[in-house]
């Protein structure tokens, strides 16, 4: 496995992703998903876990009604998966990890 | 066959045996027994005439036997030799082995039996160090597993001269004992079930934490209540990523989680 964004939208459930640094946001969700005009509550989410004094750890998952945001820090990059919540989230958890690692590589490159 | 002397060596050790036969101008041959191998010695009139311990004979291998110090003795009255192999006094033949006897203590401080296994040790402190050709003929055959025994028979060598070899090349910090470390990771390893899914994760995770990674296995199987021979993707995804977190090294545990995922995807087919 490369641990590209590929491997995370081949598990079963994962709706789409968003993905941000800095000022940049970047969200790959269908269409008609009623997170995909969310942009500026990510980005809120994301200034907020920022903050150190508010980082509770470098995963974070939310559970939602019928949805799971899985949610990967590491530095200023940040990596949330949305699914839904038959996913197998132990899979998607050690995906995630490999493809925020090829995230920040590819950043320092 | 009159058989009129016999005893333990733990209470009377062959050099006295050999003083007292010696003493009393006795003929006869007095067999003695380790446990392990069975030494002959023949007197005529007091005087060892003929020695034989395996595959050595004469002086040598009165001096080997000389140095026991368990099992027993028994002493038949006038049984002879063939051949005559000690030219020796009994005097000689005992000063002699009085100075093996005092080595050998010195050894057997140290090493407390030829059933010992060792392995060599690779934190050596020393910046040079010279070898003799028999201590290098008898290093290439330290794997961990052969005894001292074991080895002298390949090497050629008696036991008690192995065992003096083995004291210079520990005393030069080139050894360690085996039995521990290599006979706990043994049974560590045997204690992990021999299936696919466990066999790619023992490797993949001997490849980052190295050879204690079994224990952690097993040790993190037990804390979480995961069953190792479980086929649920779920369990299996969650335990690997309890093992990937206790990889300290950041690329390793990367390392580990893209081959174990890998694994994992394509689980349907196993």
């Amino acid at each position: 496995m490369k641990g590209t964004i590929k491997d995370l939208l081949k598990i079963s459930g994962v709706y789409g992703y968003s993905i941000a640094r800095g000022n940049t946001i970047q969200v790959k969700l269908p269409s008609k998903h009623r997170f995909a005009d969310a942009k500026q509550r990510i980005q809120h989410l994301y200034e907020s876990l920022m903050e150190e004094s508010n980082k509770p750890g470098n995963i974070i998952e939310i559970y939602l009604e019928d949805i799971v945001l899985t949610i990967f820090l590491s530095g200023s990059t940040m990596l949330m998966v949305i699914s839904n919540g038959l996913t197998n989230l132990a899979l998607l958890r050690m995906t995630g990890k490999l493809v925020l690692a090829t995230l920040v590589k590819e950043k320092h490159k | 066959m009159n058989q009129e002397i016999h005893g333990e060596l733990e209470n009377t050790r062959c050099s006295e045996i050999i003083k007292i036969l010696s003493l009393g101008k006795r003929t006869g041959r007095l067999m003695l027994n380790n446990g392990a191998e069975t030494g002959n010695i023949f007197f005529q009139d007091g005087d060892p005439i003929h020695a034989q311990c395996g595959p050595i004979e004469g002086n040598k291998a009165i001096y080997e036997i000389a140095v026991w110090t368990s099992g027993e003795y028994h002493f038949y009255v006038d049984d002879t030799p063939d051949v005559i192999t000690v030219n020796s006094s009994s005097e000689e033949i005992l000063n002699e082995a009085a100075i093996r006897i005092r080595q050998m203590d010195r050894v057997s401080s140290l090493i407390s039996s030829s059933s010992m296994v060792y392995t060599l040790d690779a934190d050596i402190n020393e910046k040079e160090i010279n070898l003799k050709s028999i201590q290098w003929k008898v290093i290439a055959h330290i794997n961990g597993k052969r005894s001292i025994s074991d080895i002298a028979q390949i090497v050629g060598l008696t036991v008690s001269d192995t065992l003096k070899v083995f004291y210079t090349i520990i005393k030069l910090g080139l050894l360690r004992e085996a039995d521990n470390s290599d006979s706990v990771q043994q049974k560590l390893k045997a204690e992990l079930p021999g299936t696919p899914f466990v066999n790619a994760l023992n490797n993949d995770f001997m490849k980052a934490i190295g050879p204690i990674a079994s224990f952690i296995i097993s040790a993190t199987a037990e804390d979480m209540g995961f069953d190792l021979l479980s086929d649920d993707v779920d369990h299996r995804a969650a335990f690997i990523e309890t093992l990937s977190s206790k990889i300290l090294d950041e690329d390793m545990a990367l390392y580990f989680l893209n081959t174990m995922t890998d694994w994992l995807k394509s689980g349907a087919i196993r």
